[in-house]
């Protein structure tokens, strides 16, 4: 037997800016289609092309940001897989204080 | 005093005896100068050989150093810094603090790589340093001042050839967390405030004109310009637009933010108290040390008030605000300002002030105003430390001596290790950092292990952390321990793509070594271990490697899976003496130890 897709439900990643990030997006979340990090790398570069250039390196973060899940791991891997309601955290890398 | 034939180095350091005003000048072979190279490293070298480690740091005998370094005066980036270096009143071990500016040029200029006072004046004094001369001058009529007036009177008398470092009334009480301020910057962690105090020393002033020659002058500038063009990449864009306070919300969402004396890792009203808030209600100024392309320092207006602003760095708001649940920015702002006039410690303020609220809540302390989120407790027990009222005697000891005075089990909740209070990061959530601060030579310490950053990565599992991973936690002190030594500001690290071929072809530059990367690690591994014998010789003990029992039986609240037990964190610290090469219960092998005396045999 056959599953039949009737619809699929769109991905809503949650993506919450902090630091230099919040400042070159101009607000402090968003939310994002795409299936992984990379897909969603690209959707907010061209939703926000400050943060693209001053933070991004094609479809990765620069050195100098991190991306965080769900407020657990650190991922870089523009392959990582994002699901629905995940909330991606994008900030500096640099946490010295 | 002779000209040296170091490049980099005056190749001596000068000891003054505060009781009799003698001085004398004590040559630093090359031999030493290579193998701990300045600022921390070799301030740790000299105070061993003075004695510090055997001494009570408030006796007339106990030596403390102002370490320069070779970088100091030359143009690369953020070098223009110092090290103060001796024992700890709040710690009883090794401590190290830097600062930044002006007195670390001066000083320099003076032609010697550091100063170190032993002795005890007669009476609250300055003491006046430059090439060819050395005088006590009577400072009774500025002991009690706050140290903005100290240093404004000081200016005027002395004329601005001269720099100050300057205690103010918590150096005076020897406030165990008392600081030695420069300019509005604090050598500020583990109490050489209180230190020079016992001196009866209110301000080192120095002054002098000799400067270092640098081996190969033309290279060194090009490389300061690529250096300094590297500083205002995005690297450091953090610490330019927001400073260290952009770590408030993101340490609050990680459930990292230490709240309410470490009982909670997330505070609710965050927001009122970051940077971006502050930005938008307030005027601010941007700010650095002398010498730095970075400027990380943001100075926030006090409203209603024309007197200066007040630099906000994360820590003093974390301590000052969370730690013990106060959410007002004017009271924290208030608070940073007292901190810096009093010359406190703000993290060791915080913490002993958070601490005591919790034990006054458990109803050990009789103190009713004494409550957590009380905004006119802070200062008021702030002021407190400075008088003689009962809780300002208890407080100016610090949480662990505090916890002694105080019984029941409130030592299993004192925020320290080894005696300095946790700064804001919470060890349960960030267990590389966790680990760091248990092994640090100086206690809970952020500057001198950056394990953090590994946190902050994929490398490991922040919740975690396993014996394979430790190797994090050794070479970000290693790193730490070059950084402090050469001297740089650690909010460069991120623009030097290869941290140890670049800072060894700075050190060549300067000094003409021929030094590589596989040297200056070897040298990182010599200054952590020099500290190490600094403590061994001052009654370390193994388990002084540990946290407070708080952080293995207390769950954090929301953090179900971070797992945390005196066994998995003893099995975390083994593998730390292991990778050093120690023994396995901490201390420094017999191979280990004679490198360091072989060091110590060059002493003339
Ligand atoms: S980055 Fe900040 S702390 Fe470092 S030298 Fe510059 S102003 Fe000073």
């Amino acid at each position: 037997m056959h599953t039949r897709v009737i619809c699929r439900m769109p991905m809503t990643v949650h993506v919450e800016f902090f630091g230099i990030p919040r400042l070159r997006a101009g607000i402090a979340a968003t939310q994002c289609q795409g299936t992984s990090l990379g897909e969603v790398l690209q959707e907010l570069a061209e939703r926000f092309p400050g943060l693209a250039n001053d933070c991004f390196q094609g479809n990765r973060l620069r050195d100098a940001f991190a991306a965080n899940l769900n407020g657990n791991r650190f991922v870089s891997d523009p392959a990582t897989p994002l699901t629905r309601q995940d909330h991606l955290l994008i900030m500096s890398a640099d946490a010295g204080g | 005093m002779p000209p040296s034939d170091l490049n980099g180095y005056h190749g001596a350091y000068l000891r003054v005896d505060v009781s009799t005003g003698q001085a004398e000048r004590v040559p630093l072979p090359e031999k030493v100068l290579r193998a701990f190279l300045g600022g921390v490293g070799l301030g740790a070298w000299i105070v061993l050989q003075e004695g510090a480690a055997k001494a009570d740091p408030l006796s007339t005998e106990a030596p403390l150093a102002f370490v320069f370094s070779p970088l100091v005066g030359s143009p690369l980036t953020t070098s223009a810094k110092f090290a103060v270096v001796g024992k700890s009143p709040l710690t009883q071990r090794f401590n190290d603090s830097l600062a930044s500016s002006q007195f670390a040029l001066a000083g320099k200029r003076c032609g010697v790589d550091a100063l170190v006072l032993v002795g005890q004046a007669e009476s609250p004094s300055i003491l006046l340093i430059d090439e060819d001369e050395i005088r006590l001058e009577p400072a009774e009529d500025l002991w009690g001042e706050t140290i903005p007036t100290a240093e404004k009177r000081l200016r005027k008398v002395w004329g601005l050839a001269y720099q100050f470092a300057v205690i103010g009334p918590a150096g005076e009480r020897q406030v165990r967390f008392a600081t030695i301020s420069h300019d509005g910057r604090h050598a500020g962690r583990g109490g050489h405030g209180a230190v020079l105090g016992s001196k009866r020393l209110k301000a080192v002033a120095v002054r002098g004109a000799q400067r270092c020659t640098w081996a190969y002058p033309q290279e060194l500038a090009q490389f300061a310009k690529e250096l300094s063009a590297k500083s205002w990449g995005p690297a450091t864009a953090k610490y330019r637009e927001l400073g260290t306070m952009a770590n408030l919300l993101v340490f609050n969402r990680l459930q990292a933010l230490p709240t309410r004396n470490f009982q909670r890792s997330q505070f609710a009203e965050a927001v009122e108290l970051s940077p971006e808030h502050l930005s938008a209600t307030r005027q601010k100024t941007r700010d650095s040390c002398a010498a730095c392309t970075i400027g990380c320092e943001h100075i926030y207006a006090l409203k209603e008030d024309d007197s200066p602003g007040v630099r906000l760095e994360y820590e003093n708001v974390f301590a000052l605000g969370p730690l013990c649940g106060v959410s007002d920015p004017q009271t924290v702002l208030e608070c940073s300002r007292i901190c810096d006039e009093l010359g406190l410690d703000t993290i060791s303020a915080g913490g002993t002030i958070a601490f005591a609220m919790e034990c006054a809540e458990r109803g050990w302390l009789d103190i009713p105003w004494l409550r957590f989120g009380n905004a006119e407790a802070l200062p008021r027990a702030l002021q407190s430390m400075v008088t003689n009222d009962e809780l300002g005697q208890l407080l100016r000891q610090g949480s662990r001596r505090m916890a002694g005075m105080i019984g029941h089990d409130s030592i299993d909740f004192a925020p320290q290790v080894k005696g300095l209070e946790i700064p804001g990061y919470e060890p349960r959530a960030l267990q590389s950092m966790a680990l760091g601060f248990a092994v640090g030579s100086r206690g809970a310490d952020h500057n001198r292990s950056g394990a953090y950053e590994a946190d902050f990565s994929e490398k490991v599992d922040r919740l975690n952390l396993r014996p394979e991973d430790v190797s994090h936690a050794v070479e970000s002190e290693n790193r730490a321990a070059i950084l402090d030594s050469l001297i740089l500001c650690k909010f460069l690290r991120g623009t030097l793509s290869d941290f140890y071929a670049e800072s060894a072809e700075m050190l060549r530059l300067v000094t003409g070594w021929e030094i590589g990367p596989a040297e200056l690690q070897e040298t990182a591994r010599r200054i952590v271990n020099v500290k190490k014998r600094f403590n061994m010789d001052a009654g370390w003990e193994t388990g002084e490697d540990s946290l407070p029992a708080r952080f293995f039986e207390d769950q954090l609240p929301g953090v179900a899976h971070s797992s945390f037990t005196p066994d998995r964190f003893r099995e975390l610290v083994q593998a730390y003496y292991a990778e050093r090469g120690w023994r396995k219960d901490g201390r420094l092998t017999e191979d280990q130890a004679l490198a360091i005396s072989m060091a110590e045999s060059c002493n003339p």
